[in-house]
């Protein structure tokens, strides 16, 4: 596969294999991010999230960035998106619950010529490759040499970065206790029935009248 | 010859606009924390690109520091989505507007 896109890029002199490469992966994230948000089912959206991490993760590599690859494929794909499936078996949605997107012509408009500024924006500030103030040394040949992706990333992670990586395993412990003190089952009170909408309805009107 | 920078820009942005839809748009509330995946994996590619393009490793650095936090965020929001299913037994963001103003 790869010599045949050596041979077919020699031969056309335009595209690099890094490009094809690019595109390719390029489509398929931006095909399952569309499928992740317009699917109807929600256990669809977490397997297309789940294929999307996976190509993401696969762009990441291509990028060079193997150590963040690799743990976006173990935390994310692995472990996040999981929860997710977890959490919505255990609700047990009914898939005609959910309804589609509805996008009027206006707010289409809107959506699509924001994202043209988006674009324009920051393709105007990011740089052309001049190298310049801010520029590091870690291009990667000096990664390879210095040991390899992990090896590197682990070096700045635990000399610069120390004081935030601490921070975050903090907070991870915060995440934990937080969640399991929400999803706590209350207990039980006589006579509160679960009736949905009206149980809302009530709660909506209780707010209202006293916070007025 | 490497891919330039721009590209990845334009489909992390892609991306971007996409879960923005999808946060703004879906209807159900788990739909709307999956879309906000999808926005932190479209600032991950543009911070790997970035840490490609300026030759550093900061970029991946703070990528590893963004998929833990949005680990947190999505165990304490399922959290909060199975207490609200609990009480109130739908997960309809037209419905769920106790704390609208």
């Amino acid at each position: 596969m790869m010599d045949a896109s050596v041979v077919l890029s020699s031969i056309m002199g335009m595209i690099s294999p890094a490009q094809i490469i690019f595109y390719m992966l390029a489509a398929c994230i931006l095909l399952s991010s569309l499928m992740v948000v317009a699917s109807r089912n929600a256990v669809s959206s977490a397997v297309f999230l789940v294929v999307d991490l996976f190509f993401i993760s696969a762009m990441y590599a291509s990028m060079d960035a193997h150590f963040a690859a690799a743990i976006q494929v173990l935390v994310y794909a692995g472990a996040i998106v999981v929860l997710f499936v977890f959490v919505i078996m255990l609700l047990n949605l009914k898939p005609e619950a959910m309804k589609g997107i509805h996008l009027n012509f206006p707010e289409a408009a809107v959506l699509v010529f924001t994202f043209i500024g988006f674009c324009v924006i920051a393709i105007a500030v990011s740089r052309t490759g001049a190298t310049g103030i801010g520029d590091g040394n870690m291009t990667a040949a000096a990664i390879t040499a210095a040991g390899g992706n992990t090896y590197v990333v682990a070096m700045r992670m635990f000399t610069g970065y120390l004081w935030p990586f601490e921070l975050a395993s903090f907070l991870i412990l915060l995440a934990i206790v937080a969640s399991v003190v929400i999803a706590k089952k209350e207990p039980k009170i006589a006579g509160k029935k679960m009736d949905g909408d009206a149980s809302l309805a009530r709660d909506v009107a209780s707010s209202t009248s006293a916070g007025h | 010859m490497a891919v330039p920078t721009e590209n990845y820009i334009v489909l992390a942005t892609f991306v971007f606009m996409l879960g923005v839809i999808g946060v703004l748009y879906r209807r159900n509330l788990i739909m709307v924390l999956m879309s906000i995946e999808l926005l932190l994996n479209a600032v991950n590619i543009i911070f790997i690109a970035a840490s490609r393009d300026l030759a550093q490793v900061d970029g991946q650095i703070m990528v590893l520091f963004i998929i833990t936090v949005a680990a947190c965020e999505a165990a304490v929001g399922l959290a909060m989505v199975i207490a609200l299913f609990r009480r109130y037994g739908t997960l309809n963001t037209d419905f769920l507007r106790v704390l609208r103003g």
